[in-house]
């Protein structure tokens, strides 16, 4: 049974996965209603939104394209069918993921240990009491009572132990929309709290219930379908405490809700705060220490940013931060990083693909940032654009600036930046540079490094 | 430039200093018929005001630029979408690309880039950062999946990109604007400016697994 589960859930996953799937068929249609009659939509989600229950019946009509009401209504048809209406929509209810989530009601049961001893024992509990039922013949009679009872009870006690299910399983959003359920019922429903005549209607119902509970219970027993009068009996009297304590169970269950909900964000926000002190704090101290250093004050910022964003868009790469790099993309995250804080000039980079660092891919990373060295140094660009693309059968690089411009040629030879680090360096692993230069549209480096992806 | 008739724009950010910046960057070179800074607000104004061009902050509360972008889009399509946002990251950046913004430029673009930015997509052109090149190029050509599972597409048209498409994207990611690029490769900006188009149609209705996969993954991997 549990691998059913998995399986529906992976797939779902995979669905979820591509939201802008069936959202670009909405967009290329604008005029398609949204839903109910049209066109029939995946994949098949319980609504949210239009849903009276569990929101089975409209994600049905969804699926298939036709009006909800139609769907409701032979569900309702179905439920005359000896209760089996109820049971499959008890069981869609589990199973079916609910629009806009990613897990379905059985996997969170399944996945928590303790929901799923509770559900196997009350299940057990209650197909016993059936079976025990059945077999005293409680519920054959030809008397129009037990009929109805014998017709139902399966249905509506495996329904009720699904719902229990529901309960236990339910997202917190989908408990919000069955506590409101609940609220707005009839009598037990707790909106219905306010104003004196609302409680009094109330006690009264309970306190009647209770009595005529009790009443049967204590009068059954007798005659041929007496079991039949005093189970009913008890029904009767657990359903009137159920109307007398309904509103007090009813709060008491919504502020644990809202409780736990509340504990959730509270750690997230513990956890927020102590970045940002740790960061953005630290970091505005110090600005403020060195307010009439304007350079300086652009370094931090600048370094801040990076951190921050990396933080809060790149979480990956932030945890991998701490140690030494070992693919490309981490080695020339960490020349920018480098390059920027040693010199005060934005590094804007661009990686396309990966590769494991090796000695040739490190000496073209090596070759490179001497490259952005440079632009930093002496071009009086405002930006660098440093851009990396690995391909079948290579790998580029190219370093730009729209600064000042120079003449390669013009270039002492003793200077050995661009002939020992980029030039030789490059030709060393059988790889090449060329330099293009003018005033008026920068430098621009470009480094190659033939490249074979390694057989696996 | 200067003859080009002033585009009508609309603002749609959730912070209020980051709206007058933009509103003082682009004072003079550009009509500001109005601004929002959340969902249900921008969605109104827009359709009742029908400016050219809509600067979108991917991030705003009430359901994203995104959700902008969906009920705009479906009553109207004359309207166009820049998306703007302090986030590079691959899954917001094709997120809104997919639901059809022509653009997507970071926040900390000059002010120049971004009225030049804001012409281009008001002409229907569209708009792409380095960034943004640097994610194509990498969804569709890149060696950081293994694709051998993602090809029974319906179209294979749409999940591929021409040499000379790559060509253009490889110049912008490197840096290079527009009229650059169409030196490099002796072309003209127009031509340009239709492989470009081209790109993000192909972006935006690419059946490929690949776009969506790749950007979650880039997340998690």
């Amino acid at each position: 049974m549990s691998r059913r589960w998995r399986t529906w859930q992976a797939l779902d996953i995979t669905q979820i996965s591509h939201p802008s799937r069936h959202r670009r068929t909405e967009l290329q249609s604008p005029k398609a209603p949204r839903r109910g009659h049209g066109r029939p939509e995946r994949p098949f989600r319980r609504e949210s939104e239009d849903a009276i229950l569990g929101g089975v019946c409209g994600g049905i009509a969804r699926r298939l394209g036709v009006p909800t009401r139609l769907i409701r209504f032979l569900a309702a048809i179905c439920v005359l069918f000896g209760g089996l209406g109820l049971v499959i929509y008890t069981a869609l209810w589990i199973c079916i993921l609910r629009r806009d989530e990613t897990e379905s009601i059985a996997s969170r049961i399944v996945s928590r240990k303790r929901e799923t001893q509770l559900l196997l024992v009350c299940g057990t509990g209650v197909i016993a009491l059936l079976i025990a039922a059945d077999a005293v013949g409680l519920a054959q009679g030809s008397n129009g009572l037990s009929w109805v009872l014998g017709r139902f009870s399966w249905a509506v006690s495996l329904s009720c132990v699904g719902l229990f299910g529901v309960w236990r399983g339910a997202s917190l959003d989908e408990k919000l929309h069955l506590q409101e359920l609940l609220n707005s019922a009839p009598i037990i429903g707790a909106d219905k709290l306010r104003g004196w005549k609302q409680t009094v209607a109330r006690a009264a119902a309970g306190v009647a219930l209770v009595v005529v509970g009790f009443a049967t219970v204590s009068k059954g027993g007798v005659g041929r379908y007496g079991a039949v009068h005093t189970l009913l009996g008890a029904l009767v009297l657990m359903f009137g405490f159920f109307v007398l304590f309904a509103p007090w169970w009813l709060r008491t269950v919504r502020e644990l809700t809202s409780e736990r909900r509340d504990r959730v964000r509270a750690e997230e926000r513990a956890d927020m705060a102590a970045h940002l002190h740790d960061s953005v704090l630290q970091t505005l101290s110090l600005i403020q220490r060195s307010s009439d250093n304007p350079a300086e004050v652009a370094r931090l910022a600048r370094i801040q940013e990076r951190d921050l964003r990396s933080w809060l868009f790149d979480p990956v790469a932030f945890a991998r931060r701490s140690g030494a790099p070992e693919q490309l993309t981490e080695q020339i995250d960490q020349i920018v990083r480098d390059v920027e804080e040693s010199y005060s000039v934005p590094v804007e980079s661009v990686v396309v693909g990966d590769v494991p660092l090796d000695d040739a891919v490190s000496a073209l990373a090596a070759a490179g940032k001497e490259a952005i060295v440079n632009a930093a140094k002496w071009s009086g660009a405002s930006v660098i654009s440093s851009y990396v693309e690995v391909e079948d059968d290579r790998i580029s690089m190219f370093v730009r600036d729209r600064g000042c411009g120079f003449d390669p040629a013009s270039v002492p030879a003793d200077r050995h930046g661009i002939s020992k680090s980029i030039v030789e360096r490059m030709e060393r692993f059988g790889g090449a540079s060329s330099i293009r230069s003018s005033p008026d549209s920068g430098t621009e480096v470009t480094l190659t490094l033939p490249w074979q992806p390694r057989a696996a | 430039m200067t003859d080009r008739a002033s585009p009508r724009v609309f603002l749609v950010d959730d912070h209020e200093l980051i709206r007058a910046g933009i509103r003082a960057e682009l004072k003079d070179k550009v009509t500001v018929v109005g601004e929002a800074d959340e969902v249900e607000a921008a969605i109104e104004l827009i359709l009742e005001r029908l400016p050219d061009v809509v600067l979108l902050d991917v991030h705003i509360p009430g359901g994203g630029g995104q959700a902008v972008l969906e009920a705009v889009s479906r009553q109207n399509q004359n309207v166009r979408f820049l998306a703007l946002s302090v986030s590079d990251a691959a899954e917001d950046v094709i997120a809104v690309i997919r639901a059809g913004a022509r653009g997507y430029v970071t926040k900390n673009i000059s002010g120049d880039e971004l009225v030049e930015a804001i012409h281009r997509v008001a002409e229907g052109d569209a708009v792409f950062s380095r960034h943004l090149a640097g994610f194509v190029l990498d969804a569709f050509t890149g060696r950081t999946i293994d694709d051998s599972s993602s090809r029974e597409t319906a179209d294979p048209e749409l999940d591929q990109l021409t040499p000379r498409e790559r060509e253009v994207l490889r110049l912008i990611a490197r840096g290079y604007a527009y009229k650059e690029v169409a030196t490099e490769l002796g072309i003209s900006i127009k031509t340009v400016e239709s492989h470009v188009s081209a790109v993000l149609r192909k972006l935006q209705l690419s059946n490929r697994h690949q776009l969506t996969n790749w950007a979650s993954q880039r997340r998690l991997l």
